[in-house]
This record gives C-alpha cells, sequence and structure tokens, in this order.
C-alpha cells in the first residue's frame, strides 16, 4: 500500500512535471516565440515607423493609420481579398464534403484515390503555381489545347480582368480540396453506423439522411474546416504572386500581394507592417465571428 | 493552409534581426591570400560572356576569383536592397539609369575616381550620357559598362511575304499619317498577325513615342513629371490608337505586364514589328524561326529621339574586400574587358572606341546593328530620375497599363501617372 505522499512532495512533484513539459516544449517554443511572435511584435512597432529600407528609420507614430485610411489601394484590395475568399472558401468546402462523401466507402483501392487527391496540398505552391500559368496560357496551354478540340475559342484565362480571379481561385480550390476531404472524411467516420440504419428503419432517403443527420453531426468538422479555410484565403499569396502578380490591373492584387507589394518592390517597410495591421484584424475578426456563430449551433458528441 | 504570410514574416524579421540573410559575401574565401568577388547580374546571355572577361581578370590577378550571381530582373532589386539594408551585399552589381537615385544617396555605393585614375582610365573615353547617369555629387559612382538602345526589331519573313520592304526612314504622326502605320497597316492579318505590337513597357514604347512627338515625360532630372502636358498626351493617345483606332497591334489584355506576351508574340512570329533594346538580340536570336532585321525607330514630329539605358557597374561601399574589388571594377572598364563582351555581340560598349566588334558580330550573324549604333549617336532621352522612383515606377508602369485597354480616358491615366510621380 502507498501511503498518501506529504504537500511538499506533492509541490514539488509538481514543478518537476512543469519543468519537464517546459523543456520538452522549447524546442517548438522557441520557434513560436523567435519565428512567430518576435515578428508579430516587429510589425507592430514598425507600422509606426517610416522606414524605406536604406533610409534611416524614423518614429511618426500614427501617420502610416491615417495614409491607411485614405488609400483607395488598401481597401481595393480588402474587397478583392474578399472576392478571393467568397470564391474560395465555399469552392474548397463544398468540394472536399463532396470528395470526402465520394470516397467513404470501403472498395479496393480507395486508400490510393485518397492519396492521389490530396497530393495538390503537398506540392510547393509556387511550383503549383507555375504550372497552371501554362496550362491557363491563351495560345499553347493545355486548357485552351483541350477548349480547342471542341472549336472553342479559349479566352486569356489569367490576363482578363474578369476571369484572373475566378481562374487563381479555381487553383486555390483544386489545391486544398483534397487536404480538407481528409477532414470530413475524419469526420463522416466517427458517425456511428447505427443511426444510419435507425434513419433508413425509419424511412428517411440518403438525401433526408445526410441533411438531416450527417450534416449536423458533422458540425465540428465543419467549423475547424470553415476557419481554417478562411485565415487561409485570407492569406493567400503563393499561387497568386506566381500567376497575376497581381494583375492585370488590380484584378487579383490581394491584401498580401499589396503588403508584398510595398516592402520589396516599393520598400517601403512601416507601410507594409502597417497593412500587416489591418489584415491580421480582419482575418481575427472574422474568426471570431465564426466561432460566436457556430458556438449554439454546434453538438461535439453522438451519444450514443 | 498557406504559410505565405509566416513566410513573409521570418523574411522581414530576419531582415530586422541583420543576421545572416542570404548574404554571399560570408561563402567567399579569404584564406591563403585568394579571394572570391560576387558579382551580381540579371542578364542569363551577358553571364556567359562574362565568363570570358573574368577568365582573363584571374589570368591577370592570379589571386583573385569572380563568382557569378544571376537574379531574374525582379528578385534582383528586392534582394539587392534588402542585402544592402543589411550590410551584406555582393561586391560588384549592376544599375540602371532609373535604380541609381534610391541608391546614391545611402552611402552604399562606393566611389570610384580614385580607381579609375589610378588604373589610368579616362572617363572622357566613355559615353558622356552613361557617364553622366552615374555621378551622385561630383562622385563617380558607376562604372560605364554599355549602352542600352531601343531599336525597332522585324520579321523579315513576314515582311517578304506581305511583299513589303522596310522604308530608309519609318515616320509617325499623332494623327495616323506616315510610313510607319501604312507599313503596319500591310502587315496585319485580321487578329491572327500584327504590324506591330504597342504594349505597356515605358523604355522601349510610350517614352519614345513621347520623346518623338516633342513632349517630355519629365520637365529635367529630379524635376516635374508631365505626362500630362499636351505632346505626351498625344504620344500616349498614338499608343493607344495603334490598337483600338489603326488596329495594327494586339490589345492590353493579351500585352499588360506581368502576364502579357508581347515578346513571345514577336518570337512567335505573330508580330512584325517589335521595338527593343539592343540587349534583347542575344535572347530573341535563338527563339525565333525567321530572320530578324533592325531599324531606327520610326521618326515623329520632332524627329527621331530614342530612350538609352546606360547600364553600370558599381561596387558596395563597405565590402569585405575593397581593394581586389575596385581591381576588378578598374578592369571592367578597360578596352580589354568591354572588347570582350561587344566582340561577342552582348553589348554595345560604354568605351566609345571599343564598339566596332558589336557590329562585325552581329554582320556575321546576318543582321545589321548599324541602326542601333545610330541611334545612340543621334538624340537619345534618359529614363526619368527621381527621389524614390524605384517605388514610383512601379505605380506609374501600373497605371499606364490601362492606355492598353479602352478604358479610361488617356488624359485620365497621364493625370494618375503625373500625380503618382510627383507625390512627395
Amino acid at each position: 500500500m502507498l501511503r498518501p505522499a506529504p504537500r511538499r512532495t506533492q509541490r514539488i512533484g509538481a514543478y518537476k512535471q512543469t519543468a519537464a513539459a517546459y523543456a520538452l516544449l522549447a524546442p517548438s517554443l522557441v520557434g513560436v516565440l523567435g519565428f512567430l511572435l518576435a515578428p508579430v511584435v516587429i510589425v507592430l512597432v514598425l507600422s509606426l515607423f517610416d522606414w524605406k529600407l536604406l533610409s534611416t528609420p524614423e518614429f511618426i507614430g500614427l501617420a502610416n493609420y491615417r495614409k491607411l485610411f485614405t488609400d483607395s489601394d488598401v481597401w481595393h484590395s480588402l474587397l478583392v481579398t474578399l472576392y478571393y475568399v467568397i470564391i474560395c472558401v465555399p469552392g474548397t468546402t463544398i468540394l472536399s464534403l463532396l470528395l470526402a462523401l465520394l470516397v467513404d466507402r470501403k472498395l479496393r483501392g480507395m486508400k490510393y484515390f485518397r492519396a492521389l487527391l490530396v497530393i495538390p496540398w503537398m506540392a510547393t505552391p509556387v511550383a503549383l503555381g507555375l504550372v497552371w500559368s501554362w496550362i491557363f496560357d491563351p495560345g499553347r496551354g493545355a486548357l485552351n489545347q483541350f477548349l480547342g478540340l471542341f472549336g472553342v475559342h479559349g479566352p486569356a484565362w489569367l490576363s482578363s480582368p474578369v476571369l484572373a480571379m475566378p481562374s487563381v481561385a479555381a487553383v486555390h480550390i483544386w489545391q486544398f480540396a483534397g487536404y480538407n476531404m481528409l477532414f470530413f472524411l475524419a469526420g463522416l467516420q466517427n458517425i456511428p453506423p447505427s443511426l444510419r440504419e435507425a434513419s433508413s428503419l425509419d424511412g428517411a432517403s440518403p438525401v433526408a439522411h445526410f441533411f438531416s443527420i450527417t450534416l449536423p453531426l458533422l458540425r465540428p468538422t465543419m467549423l475547424f474546416v470553415l476557419i481554417t479555410n478562411v485565415i487561409g484565403s485570407f492569406q493567400a499569396f503563393d499561387t497568386i504572386f506566381v500567376m497575376t502578380e497581381g494583375g492585370p490591373g488590380d484584378s487579383t492584387e490581394v491584401t498580401t500581394y499589396l503588403i508584398y507589394d510595398e516592402a520589396f518592390k516599393k520598400f517601403d517597410f512601416g507601410y507594409a507592417s502597417t497593412i500587416s495591421v489591418l489584415l491580421f484584424a480582419v482575418v481575427l475578426i472574422a474568426t471570431i465571428s465564426q466561432f460566436v456563430y457556430f458556438e449554439r449551433r454546434t453538438t461535439y458528441e453522438v451519444s450514443g | 493552409m498557406s504559410l505565405s504570410r509566416r513566410t513573409f514574416l521570418i523574411g522581414a524579421g530576419s531582415v530586422l534581426a541583420l543576421a545572416g540573410c542570404g548574404s554571399s559575401n560570408d561563402k567567399a574565401s579569404s584564406g591563403g591570400g585568394k579571394v572570391e568577388l560576387v558579382y551580381r547580374l540579371w542578364d542569363e546571355q551577358q553571364e556567359i560572356g562574362y565568363k570570358a572577361v573574368f577568365a582573363e581578370f584571374t589570368k591577370e590577378n592570379p589571386d583573385i576569383t569572380v563568382r557569378m550571381e544571376v537574379l531574374p530582373w525582379d528578385q534582383y532589386w528586392t534582394k539587392l536592397t534588402t542585402e544592402l539594408a543589411s550590410g551584406k551585399a555582393p561586391d560588384v552589381f549592376w544599375l540602371t539609369v532609373d535604380y541609381f537615385p534610391d541608391f546614391a544617396g545611402k552611402g552604399v555605393l562606393a566611389p570610384l575616381d580614385d580607381l579609375i585614375s589610378k588604373a589610368g582610365l579616362k572617363l572622357d573615353a566613355y559615353n558622356p550620357n552613361v557617364v553622366q547617369s552615374y555621378k551622385f555629387e561630383d562622385k563617380q559612382l558607376g562604372m560605364p559598362k554599355d549602352m542600352g538602345i531601343v531599336g525597332l526589331l522585324y520579321n523579315k519573313d513576314l515582311f517578304k511575304k506581305a511583299g513589303v520592304t522596310m522604308p530608309a526612314e519609318l515616320t509617325w504622326a499623332p494623327d495616323g499619317s506616315g510610313s510607319f502605320l501604312e507599313v503596319a497597316r500591310k502587315l496585319t492579318v485580321g487578329t491572327k498577325q500584327w504590324g506591330f505590337c504597342s504594349w505597356n513597357h515605358n523604355q522601349t514604347q510610350w517614352l519614345n513615342w513621347i520623346a518623338s512627338n516633342g513632349g517630355h515625360a519629365m520637365d529635367k532630372p529630379y524635376g516635374t513629371f508631365d505626362f500630362a502636358g499636351q505632346k505626351s498626351v498625344e504620344a500616349l493617345q498614338f499608343a493607344r490608337d495603334l490598337i483600338f483606332k489603326w488596329k495594327v497591334s494586339p490589345d492590353g489584355t493579351r500585352t499588360n505586364p506581368p502576364t502579357g506576351q508581347a515578346t513571345e508574340m514577336f518570337y512567335r512570329g505573330e508580330v512584325a514589328m517589335f521595338p527593343a533594346n539592343n540587349a534583347l538580340l542575344p535572347f530573341a536570336l535563338p527563339e525565333v524561326k525567321f530572320p530578324i532585321g533592325v531599324a531606327a525607330m520610326p521618326a515623329g514630329p520632332a524627329g527621331r529621339t530614342v530612350v538609352i539605358n546606360g547600364l553600370a557597374e558599381t561596387m558596395f561601399a563597405k565590402t569585405k574586400h575593397p581593394e581586389e574589388a575596385g581591381k576588378l571594377v578598374a578592369f571592367l572598364g578597360t578596352e580589354k574587358a568591354q572588347r570582350l563582351m561587344g566582340d561577342a555581340g552582348y553589348i554595345i560598349p560604354a568605351l566609345t572606341d571599343a564598339g566596332a566588334g558589336y557590329q562585325a558580330f552581329w554582320q556575321k550573324k546576318g543582321i545589321d546593328v548599324q541602326p542601333f549604333l545610330d541611334s545612340a549617336a543621334g538624340s537619345t532621352v534618359n529614363l526619368p530620375i527621381a527621389d524614390g522612383w524605384t517605388s514610383k515606377s512601379t505605380e506609374i508602369n501600373k497605371a499606364a497599363n490601362d492606355l492598353f485597354l479602352d478604358k479610361t480616358p488617356v488624359q485620365d491615366i497621364a493625370a494618375t501617372m503625373d500625380k503618382i510621380g510627383n507625390d512627395r
């Protein structure tokens, strides 16, 4: 029989445990502090400076923020970003859910098929963007060559102000649908099969079953997928950078691209930091409102 | 999910930390009296040519070797500027006239006057335009390297097919009169083949129209932009009319940067006449399946004036090897080095007497480059120079995209360009 340890040792034990936990956390903590939190703080500080990289930084208080509110480029870029988010988030979510339903069956070779769908997410975004810009090439691109087989004269996808945005958004959807499918797949497989039996015994059609049983039970997954997708779409940069550089005109100039432009093309690091802070605030608000919206409507447990 | 923002922040953070961000000097070995210098450029054709130049340099200076770093145009400026700010930049690197002001006053470029005189080089032996362009507060900060001059490349096959011979002198005027438009019309076939390509490229396109119409993009270096002046607007309108009124050029949806493919359209034989900097020739030659002809740019109501964009080699003020880098810069200015590049057809050397080989090289390839040389000797105009030009030029060029779409009136676009340029 063990006797209960005296309190002191208990406390020391707790300290030891905490110390061990921190020791184990240390490597990733250094990464988070050094490469995530520190730059965030630096960006906040920089947003108060006029710094043209080769010039000496000069403290200017809130002048960058005042400029922000009158800068039509910034607000235009937010609208462009919103447009991108509005295409990408539903597109990715619906497509990944459909894919999950499709691969959620036990067939031979299904696991290879699933893996195949995730590959776009694993590939380097810059390489993807380059390959897609070849596919979209108006003259020699695969897409227009294919359309040509049916006598259709394909447009210049990436150089048309109207088509460029849907085109780059389509690449985003293609890139992330397979990855998000994994979450829906996991969610689907957590739903007890007995529910399906019960609902079919009660005479529910597969469609009714999907909308009344499956979808509500997928809410936790849905919450996760939507939030990460909204954040991811707000932050999208790489494929746009490679495919259109924000063009034609400013039709695909999302806020992240504008930040890049201000910092690394115009070398105005202070103002670029200010726009970063704005984007951070926008993403934060979007995320919090999603949480609030879903909080009341989500069931995390299936009893039964 | 996309890590882009995080990656960006890490990038910004490391620039701030000024710690080992893509430094190229670190790798240079300095042990045993041997020094490796880093030479940065953006032109992968000239990289081939410089191999011979640096081999010759190392022969004369056995303890110094030169490593070249070639970066694509856009990244060139991004990387160079961040490196200069962090204090670790290549020892010697290229500069253009229009980027020069952003660097000149910042103490990152080493003055070259002493090493030029010590090496026995005379600045008046170089093209005066290029020499002047790299002077700042009476100090020479750039070694004149070459002259980039604008001329008109044309597809000889398309001319032959249309039964047109290139006139000895092309002329244009805002009202559409003149031989240039006449020729361009004859070479346009529906929407498959265009006589000309009017697209958004300041150096080879609209700045030339403005100058040869008697207008000024800017009244004087570091002065006031005047895109909205009457002569300039006429010229910019002409650039648009070539597309929408005279219909001899593809429109901006196909040519506007960054996704447009103007140069490729010429390479593919879809465009008959294409203005270019002479430095494009080594790139164009392997790409095309037709013989290339060279003509001088069309002369406007005010005669012919073309844009000249002379390059210079500059030396990092804080290089770890000032003596060796100085030797290299001095060598690059010698007749030997400039001839090596000119004779191999890469550049028209800035050293006035070193240019004969350039013409001979291209003659052997069947291309008569005399119009380029004549244009360089004639009336030329520099790219505009202004403080903060790097950021302004990006904005102005972006605004100019609208010239090649038929929406906003030219007058309004020109006013926007002035507003960006003159904003302090």
